[in-house]
């Protein structure tokens, strides 16, 4: 139990320094292999490819939408408490989302089938993903307390949080249909090592002028944390087999589930591209090491009351238990190991790129060793523009992020993409993707959020994504 | 040369990437944080009828031990750093009442501290009292310490019966308290 506080704890503090994932730069990225994860559907060219295991693809994002580290801890005389009630307890708004997400490839591949318009991809990743909004009522009463809040009902609903890590192996299909058309499709199994959410809170907590006594206090509360995998971790942490336990829940010793990627691209024109993805539609079943908190009923106190001469009746009453198995009884905390499902954070991709310039040499027409396209896709062009949406399904609703992009080719040996982004995080977001290859030798490296990088601590969301893979287009 | 461009690209690229920059911090500032919230609730009430007076014995009509176990506990009583205590005693009953005890008491019986009320019979104004506990008042180790109250009531003479409908004496209380989470 200590553990599984000292985890959440960890996780909601983490949380409020880290930001919801959109792989903008990656997305229809068709040098990067890993383009494909995002859009099973995107147009690739490649014979084959491996991924350098463990560093094939690497994404980490941080930030968070309300307040930033330099917020509080900016070396500037000011007095920390000052600015934790000004710009966090004062300053944050309930729909200051404190989420992030990782990834780390542990393997990674693709070969293009027998009949050349079918590409297949494969591989295992491990994923974190977070999010908690800003519990504001909590955080008043945590700093400031109820005395000075005669009525105000502090809000349980302002807990929302949801976590999980898990590994996930997939095997998806790109598939050329013609016309310009490509379709996508990849299967995933989930893994589960942990989960945790509590998203569904309702009810308050109030203090107001008491009928009898001088205050009555109204806990109306419908609230429930659930949890997968905490009490595993815990035992394995205490008998030091923490990494072997994690190892063994994610290759199926945990909870399972299943999920579908879905995408496309299709040419309207030879110059005009419109694509689309939706990732990870699915679920995860939880029954393996669940353990569930539940407080949910309605009471008013007013303190002990005693009214004689009735009160007198029992000389060995004790009130003040009596009152403590009241408000028990009225309210009771409760735990269970009912198993349950978490749908994961489904998100939608969709972009339209207008592609111009000179189109760019063909690598059929490379007399380099890794040359030869064996797919007969459409031309590439030097240049493409365009924008893109990404959304986000999360508790308190879709998170949305617009993108502009500028992509260009340099040859066959480098491409980079310039991306802009407004959310509901910053509307300053630059970001900046390269990809280059040497040989059969692919390295991409995407940072986002590049004006930030004047004073990273003020930034409230600094992000990189990076891989090294193995590429082939075969041979002549 | 545009093998040169590219890499030129490339290095300006990952120079801009790598080369950032971060205004001082002073993260020790969090051993500054202080999470010192203040909270209140109602602690006991007590209310006993013109009737139920009239029916004692002995001038002492009321004598009773309440275990109260919420300032002892631990999550309480190592982080209370003061309070208040609030008392509203309203006497509507034509009984006069000597003496209204409070004794705060600790695990073993012994009286930590005694608050002490005189009052008239009605008509008389609520009495309202408020007791500090922490700097600047009583000692902060009396709540820590406090483990049951004892509340008795002495009577004065005997008086007449009340007209009022409901005749009755309360005691209500209620605590402030300020306690260090950080």
């Amino acid at each position: 139990m200590r553990f599984q506080k000292t985890f959440l704890a960890t996780i909601l503090l983490v949380c409020g320094y880290m930001h919801g994932q959109n792989k903008q730069l990656l997305y229809d990225f068709g040098e990067v292999p890993q383009s494909l994860m995002v859009n099973p559907g995107t147009k690739v060219d490649f014979k084959w490819y491996a991924g350098i295991p463990m560093l094939s693809g690497i994404s980490l994002q941080v930030g968070s939408s309300g307040i930033s580290a330099n917020d509080i801890f900016a070396d500037d005389g000011l007095d920390i408490n000052d600015k934790v009630r000004d710009r966090a307890i004062g300053g944050m708004k309930i729909e200051d989302e404190l989420s992030g997400t990782y990834q780390l490839e542990l393997l990674s591949g693709g070969f293009q089938g027998r009949n050349p318009n079918n590409f297949y991809s494969f591989g295992i990743y491990n994923e974190g993903d977070a999010i908690g909004y800003w519990f504001k009522d909590y955080a008043i009463l945590a700093f400031e307390g109820n005395a000075d809040y005669l009525d105000k009902r502090f809000d349980l609903s302002h807990l929302k949080t949801r976590g999980e890590m898990m590994n996930v192996f997939h095997f998806g299909v790109n598939k050329r249909m013609g016309n310009g058309l490509v379709l996508g499709l990849r299967g995933k199994l989930y893994s589960s090592i942990l989960d945790f959410n509590s998203t569904g809170n309702r009810g308050y907590f109030v203090t107001t002028e008491g009928q009898n006594n001088l205050l009555a206090s109204t806990l109306n509360a419908d609230m429930q944390l659930r949890t997968s995998g905490l009490s595993a971790l815990d035992e394995a942490k205490d008998d030091g087999n923490l990494a072997s336990t994690i190892i063994k829940r994610g290759f199926f010793g945990g909870n399972l589930g299943v999920g579908v990627d879905l995408g496309f691209s299709y040419n309207i024109n030879e110059q005009l591209v419109v694509t689309g993805s939706l990732l990870d539609l699915g679920f995860i079943y939880h029954a393996n090491d669940v353990k569930s908190y539940s407080l949910n009923g309605n009471a008013t106190i007013e303190g002990i009351e005693i009214i004689l001469p009735s009160a007198l009746s029992d000389s060995n009453r004790d009130f003040w238990q009596d009152f403590v198995d009241e408000v028990d009884a009225l309210v009771p905390f409760e735990d269970d190991s009912e198993s349950y499902v978490a749908f994961r954070p489904t998100k939608l991709y969709a972009s339209l790129r207008y592609n111009f310039g000179k189109p760019v040499r063909s690598r059929q027409d490379c007399d380099c060793n890794y040359s030869v396209s064996s797919n007969k896709g459409s031309l590439k062009y030097a240049n493409g523009v365009g924008g893109q949406i990404y959304m986000i399904n999360r508790p308190r609703g879709p998170q949305t992020a617009l993108t502009a992009f500028y992509h260009r080719r340099f040859g066959d040996v480098m491409a980079v993409k310039a991306t802009y982004t407004v959310d509901k995080f910053s509307l300053t977001n630059v970001g900046l993707g390269v990809s280059m290859q040497a040989g059969p030798v692919n390295l991409y490296l995407m940072a986002d959020n590049l004006l930030a990088y004047q004073n990273l601590a003020a930034s409230q969301y600094t992000s990189f994504q990076l891989g090294l893979n193995i590429i082939s287009w075969g041979k002549n | 040369m545009k093998s040169f461009r590219t890499y030129l690209i490339t290095s300006l690229v990952l120079v801009f990437l790598l080369n950032s920059c971060m205004e001082e911090q002073n993260f020790d500032q969090y051993e500054d944080l202080r999470l010192r919230p203040t909270y209140e609730a109602s602690i006991l009430y007590i209310e006993a009828s013109e009737r139920a007076i009239d029916a004692a014995s002995s001038a002492t009509f009321f004598s009773r031990d309440f275990n109260f176990d919420a300032f002892s506990e631990s999550v309480f009583s190592e982080r209370v750093r003061s309070g208040i205590i609030t008392y509203e005693v309203e006497n509507t009953t034509n009984q006069e009442f000597d003496e209204i005890l409070v004794e705060f008491l600790d695990e073993a019986g012994n009286v930590l501290y005694t608050e002490s009320f005189y009052v008239p019979p009605a008509p008389t104004a609520v009495l309202q009292r408020e007791i500090t506990f922490g700097p600047g008042g009583e000692n902060i180790d009396i709540i820590r310490n406090t483990s049951s109250f004892r509340v008795s009531a002495t009577i004065g003479a005997d008086s007449s019966t009340s007209t009022l409908s409901d005749p009755k004496i309360t005691l209500k209380s209620s605590g402030k308290f300020t306690v260090a989470l950080k």
